[in-house]
C-alpha cells in the first residue's frame, strides 16, 4: 500500500495549510471563549471548496477521490487550531456522503450543490435522550400519512443542530421490525412546520461549533423527503458511519501530528536544570509515544481510506482508526499541557483548549468502548 | 461449495450464538429473528464482496435482500452475473 500524497494532492495540503494559518487561526482564544459558530469563517472555507471536495462536478462538487479528501482534512486538522470548526465542516460532507450514498440521483442532483457550496448547513440527527451508543434504539417516529411521513421525537447533541437549514433525521418507521429493517433516514428542512432547533448546548470544548436538540412535534414531511429507501435508515447508517470515522480522523490526525510538533519545539526550547527539558526522559518519552502514534495512526487511517475509496467495507479499519487515533490524541493533550507545566494549564498558550477539543473525539462518532465492542465482535468474540 | 452453502457456512460460524448453531435453513428469517444487525450486516458484505468479487450496488443496501439465506444468494448471483 503506498501512502504518498501525489503532487496534486501535496500542492492542494499546502494551500489548506496556509489558508488555515492566515484565515482560521487568528482570534481562536477569543471565539473559544465566546462559543459562537463562525459564520464569516464557514463562509471562507466554502470559498476554499472545503465541503464541495468529494461531490461529483454535475452535483456542484469538485470531484476529488476520497483519500484526496481525507488527505485535506488531515492538512486542515494540522494547520487549523480551530477543532469546532472542522468537525462543522466534516459533518457538511458527511451529510452529503449520506445524501450520494443512499443512492437516489434525483435527491443528489437537488440536494449537493447547496451543501457542496455551503450555502445551507447541514446537520445529522441520530442520538436521542434516551440512546446514544445504543442508537437504534431511538424513539423518534415516522407514520405514513397522506403520502408523506409524520415525525414525532427529540434528538440531542447535534453537531450544527442550532444553526442548521437542513437535517437527516433518523426516525423508525417499522416499529415491528428488528434492528435492521425499522429505521429510515428523512431529510428536513428549517422552517418545516412541526420542526425546531434548540439553542446552542453549553459545551467543554470544540465551542465554535454549535450542538444542541433538533425538535420533531407532529412534523409533516412529504414521500420524497424519504432519504434512500424505507426501512433502509440502519445499513445507510452503518455504511456512512464507515466514512465519517475516517474523515473525522483525518483532522484528528492532524491535530495530533501539530501537538508533536509543539512539544517538540517546546522542549527544546524550554531550559531547567540548565539544560532542555526534552533531555529528560520523562519529557522525551512521551513525546516518542506521540511520533509513534502519529506513524501508527497514519497507517490506520490511510488503510482505511484507501479501502473506502476502493468502495470496499470498512467497519474493522475505521473503527480501528477511530479508536487509536483519537485516544492518542487525548492523550497527547493531556502530555502536551504537562509538558509545558503551568503554562500548559493557561488558555494564552492554547494547550487546554487542544485537550478539551480532544476529549469529544473519544465520544463522538461511536464512543472508545463501542469501537472496542465493535472491534472485538469482528474479532469473533 | 455452491454459492448458498459458502454464505450459510460465514453466517453460521461468524452470526449464530453456540445455542443456535442448528442448521440454518434457506428460508429462515435472519433479519426479522435478529441474526442480522447492523455491525452484522456490514460484516456479511464485507464477506460476499470478498469471497465472490462483486460490489453490491448502494441500491441493493436494503434489508430485504438480507432477509434469508435465499435473498443474499440471489443478490449475490445478480451481482455475478453483472
Ligand atoms: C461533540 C459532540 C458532537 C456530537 N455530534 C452528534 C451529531 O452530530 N449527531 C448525533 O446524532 N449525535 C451526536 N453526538 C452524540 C454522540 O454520538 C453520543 O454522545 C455518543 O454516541 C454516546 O452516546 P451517549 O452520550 O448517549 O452515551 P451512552 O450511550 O449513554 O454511554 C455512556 C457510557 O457508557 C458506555 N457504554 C454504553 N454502552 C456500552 C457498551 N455496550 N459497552 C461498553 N460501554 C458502553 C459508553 O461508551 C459511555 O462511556 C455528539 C456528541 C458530542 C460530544
Amino acid at each position: 500500500m503506498n501512502f504518498a500524497f501525489t503532487e496534486e494532492q501535496q500542492k492542494i495540503r499546502n494551500t489548506i495549510i496556509d489558508f488555515a494559518r492566515q484565515e482560521l487561526n487568528p482570534g481562536i482564544i477569543e471565539r473559544d471563549r465566546a462559543g459562537v459558530f463562525p459564520r464569516d469563517l464557514w463562509v471562507k472555507c466554502a470559498e476554499m471548496r472545503l465541503m464541495a471536495l468529494p461531490f461529483p462536478e454535475a452535483h456542484g462538487g469538485d470531484g476529488f477521490d476520497f483519500v484526496t479528501t481525507v488527505a485535506v482534512f488531515h492538512a486542515l486538522g494540522y494547520a487549523c487550531k480551530d477543532s469546532g470548526l472542522i468537525l462543522s465542516l466534516a459533518t457538511q460532507v458527511i451529510c452529503g456522503l449520506t445524501i450520494q450514498l443512499s443512492g437516489n440521483q434525483e435527491q443528489a442532483a437537488c440536494l449537493l450543490p447547496d451543501l457542496a457550496s455551503g450555502t445551507l448547513i447541514y446537520a445529522q440527527g441520530i442520538t436521542e435522550p434516551d440512546s446514544g451508543s445504543d442508537t437504534f434504539a431511538m424513539r423518534t417516529t415516522a407514520t405514513k400519512k397522506d403520502g408523506g411521513y409524520i415525525l414525532n421525537g427529540t434528538k440531542t447533541m447535534i453537531s450544527n443542530g442550532p444553526v442548521t437549514d437542513r437535517a437527516l433525521i433518523y426516525a423508525v418507521t417499522n416499529p415491528t421490525k428488528k434492528t435492521l429493517a425499522r429505521i429510515s433516514c428523512f431529510l428536513v428542512p428549517k422552517g418545516n412546520p412541526g420542526f425546531s432547533a434548540g439553542n446552542p448546548m453549553e459545551k467543554m470544548g470544540l465551542r465554535t461549533m454549535t450542538n444542541g436538540e433538533l425538535v420533531c412535534t407532529d412534523c409533516y414531511v412529504p414521500g420524497p423527503s424519504l432519504v434512500g429507501r424505507e426501512g433502509q435508515g440502519v445499513i445507510l447508517f452503518s455504511e456512512v458511519v464507515e466514512w465519517e470515522r475516517v474523515l473525522i480522523c483525518a483532522g484528528l490526525l492532524g491535530g495530533l501530528e501539530r501537538v508533536l510538533e509543539d512539544c517538540i519545539r517546546y522542549a527544546k526550547e524550554r531550559k531547567a536544570f540548565g539544560q532542555s527539558i526534552g533531555t529528560f526522559q520523562a519529557i522525551s518519552h512521551k513525546i516518542a509515544t506521540m511520533r509513534m502514534n502519529v506513524e501508527l495512526g497514519r497507517l490506520a487511517l490511510y488503510s482505511a481510506a484507501i479501502l473506502k475509496n476502493k468502495r470496499k467495507r470498512a467497519a474493522l479499519e475505521s473503527s480501528v482508526a477511530k479508536f487509536f487515533i483519537s485516544e492518542s490524541l487525548k492523550q497527547a493533550c493531556l502530555d502536551a499541557v504537562q509538558i509545558r507545566g503551568g503554562y500548559g494549564y493557561m488558555s494564552e498558550f492554547e494547550v487546554e483548549r487542544d485537550l478539551r477539543d480532544s476529549i469529544a473525539a473519544t465520544i463522538y462518532s461511536g464512543t472508545s468502548e463501542m469501537q472496542a465492542n465493535t472491534i472485538a465482535r469482528l474479532a469473533g468474540l | 461449495m455452491n454459492t448458498c452453502n459458502t454464505i450459510r457456512d460465514f453466517i453460521t460460524h461468524e452470526m449464530l450464538h453456540d445455542s443456535l448453531k442448528t442448521p440454518l435453513g434457506d428460508d429462515d428469517q435472519l433479519v426479522d429473528s435478529g441474526i442480522i444487525d447492523s455491525l452484522g450486516v456490514m460484516n456479511l458484505l464485507s464477506f460476499l464482496e470478498e469471497k465472490f468479487s462483486i460490489q453490491i450496488p448502494d441500491d441493493d443496501l436494503i434489508p430485504e435482500n438480507f432477509a434469508s439465506l435465499s435473498t443474499i444468494t440471489a443478490l449475490v448471483e445478480r451481482q455475478m452475473a453483472r
